[in-house]
């Protein structure tokens, strides 16, 4: 057997750490790239959301290193990614790929069906014990990696070289996926940030008039928050124009959620968002439609100086979600763009919109700054 | 007190349950009339250029409302245990605040048959209070809405027409006398030279008659039509087993199971399934059932709609369909369907 799973963001790092633990062998898919989407679209209903295509693609190519078995993750709806699995499993049939697919989740809500299903990828070798340590070392991991994240998040926007802070990210990230002790993960998030706080005191005290970068908070759907092909690099862009970012959701925050069943917080909590929401959209929506309603309003909050909202075309739950956004950019008079991304989506697209909306947010903070409210300009287009 | 129910979307299977509610509240409904063109025009304004043609219909039909005291809007978060409706259903009435009129009160309720009946009762019973009824006035209505709502559910296979069974009824429940038999239903016996041609889809769109561009009508001039309501709740369950997980939309497992069923009747010679864009539900149904499809060569075809379809389209596919299967149907099936796949890309109007 040989394991494979779909890419999304980072995540990679965390699922091959979990299955070498235990040692599976384990196939990382090749990273996401034009010719995994082409391939993927190819076997794709036409109307698919983006991931779904990229799965496939995923998986296309996973096969040609010899990958048989998909590992995901599941649920009951009613996002469309709980059905994944299946419709995946048919595609791939049809197209004479003889994969088997394994949903983690509870069959019909049978724990012991899950159980099973994780015995069958662990193997007869590895003791539960063994599984739960192996679950706790690669949650660490992600929390590690979350933190990184959030390091290069300000960093990006502070270190005058981006080259230099995208090679410290991805030498991070390298690092990050070969280690396998507590330690090596403790020391790659100590040797990022003394790394970050090196480069800051070569460059002395910021400047007579230095100001501080711009914040800008991403919400939307999780797939395009945390795959940078997917975003077209939205979050490395930003950082280039000089813009700190957050995110509403990262990946040990949902692994906390979704995989633990809400048993570990994650890095960054994602369930005081539901009360956030709870003004503007009381209740649930499936995927994290009210998670993203709730993000805005805590960022909002917290006074960003914009907020964007990235979702695949078609996607449910967020189109729910960017319905009822405007409201908050009305309450919180804080500008709100969205984002919608395809496969025919272009990186000179996004990248014009990106300028436009930071240059908007820039005359706002100068505004604010000279004692003016940041009033009407706030009709972004994107709706 | 007058209450505005919009005749769009969840209008098309569970008016039913809450025309019988009101109506044994005393509590007086009003519809928005069947779509026009200004009520498109209206939605396509105050709806989400992302969002699916039903949504903006309703965005429409809201508008429509013309001298109620309120609009209600509930939300159907779930219609049967173990499913849930579609995540823009859940979303309702948040996500359509913008085409509501200034001013005008919206009454919402949460229906959620997955926590049980218990829960939509006291559902049902917080909003009552809120109307000012009585806790058995609630239980009530509640009871004479599922009565309606069972009597609509079992006039399926004979019921042509869900305009027509939901005035019937009414009168019935009120005590007005029968109307006469609907001579709009379609006699029952198969015409031997006919084709037969299954028409799978959302009832929001196979009978919303405007916006699909009168489909029904125009297929019924050269074939009988099945509907998705035509098929037993029985039949739809086992035309179901054969999936590895459970579908756990509730439109979807009547579209698939329906629409399953007919893929291996004999007696039906083609399946056209009938989809708008942006559906998400439907993206995932739809490759399922063109898999069944092709797997028994069964004509098949999917039509999308938007709100630019346009009738030279339809007519130009239409036809082509209901050539092949009728050229199928002279060849006994020969024909391999692969040759013409009309299931894929370009099905756009
Ligand atoms: S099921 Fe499809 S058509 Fe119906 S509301 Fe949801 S997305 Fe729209």
């Amino acid at each position: 057997m040989k394991v494979t799973f779909p890419h999304m963001g980072n995540a990679w790092i965390v699922i091959q750490t979990l299955f070498e633990s235990l040692n599976v062998e384990v196939v990382v898919p090749p990273s996401n790239s034009k010719q995994t989407l082409t391939m993927g679209t190819r076997l794709s209903p036409e109307s698919a959301c983006l991931p779904l295509k990229l799965n496939l693609g995923n998986y296309l190519e996973a096969a040609k290193e010899g990958a048989d078995t998909i590992v995901i993750t599941g649920g009951i709806g009613p996002c469309r990614f709980g059905y994944y699995g299946e419709v995946e499993r048919q595609i791939l049939r049809d197209a004479g790929y003889d994969y088997e697919v394994v949903t983690l989740e509870p069959p019909d809500g049978s724990l012991l069906g899950l159980a099973k299903r994780i015995r069958y990828l662990a193997g007869k070798d590895n003791s539960w014990a063994q599984i739960l340590k192996a679950l706790r070392f690669a949650y660490r991991k992600s929390v590690a990696m979350d933190r990184v994240e959030d390091l290069i998040h300000a960093a990006r926007p502070r270190l005058p070289i981006p080259m230099e802070t995208e090679k410290l990210y991805h030498d991070a990230k390298r690092r990050l996926a070969q280690t396998m002790s507590d330690k090596g993960v403790q020391d790659t998030v100590r040797w990022v940030q003394e790394n970050i706080r090196e480069r800051q005191e070569e460059l002395g005290t910021p400047p007579e008039g230095f100001q501080k970068p711009l914040r800008i908070g991403i919400v939307g759907e999780i797939y395009t928050i945390l795959d940078p092909y997917t975003s077209m690099g939205l979050e490395e862009e930003l950082g280039r124009l000089g813009v700190e970012v957050d995110r509403s959701i990262y990946l040990s925050g949902w692994v906390g959620n979704h995989v633990f069943q809400g048993l570990a917080p994650g890095y960054r909590s994602i369930k005081s968002y539901p009360s956030h929401a709870k003004p503007y959209l009381p209740h649930f929506v499936g995927g994290h439609g009210q998670e993203t309603v709730g993000a805005a309003v805590k960022f909002a909050q917290e006074g960003v100086n914009g907020i964007i909202q990235i979702f695949p075309l078609s996607c449910m739950p967020e189109i729910v979600a960017a319905s009822v956004l405007p409201k908050i950019q009305e309450a919180y008079k804080v500008p709100i763009m969205t984002l919608i991304v395809d496969e025919h989506t272009g990186q000179a697209g996004i990248q014009t919109r990106l300028e436009a909306f930071v240059d908007l947010l820039e005359r706002a903070d100068l505004q604010r700054g000279i004692g003016q409210t940041r009033g009407d300009v706030l009709s972004v287009e994107g709706r | 007190m007058k209450i505005g129910f919009p005749r769009a979307l969840y209008y098309f299977d569970y008016f039913p349950f809450w025309a019988g509610f009101f109506h044994q509240l005393g509590i007086e409904v009003v519809t928005s009339p069947p779509t026009h063109r200004r009520i498109m025009e209206q939605g396509l304004k105050k709806a989400s250029d992302e969002t699916c043609l039903p949504l903006k219909l309703l965005a429409g039909h809201i508008q429509a409302l013309r001298d109620v005291d309120a609009i209600f809007l509930p939300r159907m978060v779930s219609v049967e245990a173990d499913t849930y409706n579609c995540p823009k259903f859940l979303g309702i009435p948040e996500s359509l605040f913008p085409a509501v009129p200034q001013g005008m009160p919206v009454l919402t309720v949460t229906l959620n048959w997955r926590k049980g009946k218990r829960r939509v009762l006291k559902d049902l019973t917080v909003f009552g209070v809120e109307l000012g009824k009585s806790k058995s006035d609630i239980r009530k209505a509640f009871l004479e809405g599922q009565e309606w709502q069972k009597r609509y559910q079992d006039s399926r296979g004979s019921g042509w027409d869900f305009e027509e069974s939901i005035r019937k009824i009414e009168r019935t429940t009120k005590g007005l006398a029968d109307l006469p038999a609907i001579s709009s239903i379609p006699p029952k016996v198969q015409t031997i030279d006919r084709q037969r041609i299954a028409l799978v889809g959302h009832s929001y769109l196979t009978q919303e008659s405007y916006a699909n561009l009168n489909l029904v009508a125009r297929i019924r001039e050269r074939a009988d039509v099945e509907l998705t309501e035509h098929v037993e709740q029985k039949e739809v369950d086992t035309h179901l087993l054969g999936l590895r997980k459970k579908l756990f939309w509730n439109h979807a497992k009547q579209i698939f199971g329906a629409g399953n069923k007919f893929v291996k009747d004999q007696e039906v010679d083609g399946i056209i399934y009938l989809s708008c864009f942006g559906c998400g539900t439907d993206s995932m149904i739809q490759e399922l059932l063109a898999r069944k499809a092709r797997e028994q060569h069964k004509p098949y075809m999917v039509i999308t709609l938007d709100e630019h379809s346009g009738e030279a389209g339809l007519v130009t596919r239409l036809e082509a369909f209901l050539d092949m299967v009728e050229r199928r149907r002279a060849h006994e099936g020969n024909i391999s369907t692969y040759g013409e796949r009309l299931d894929r890309d370009s099905n756009t109007l």
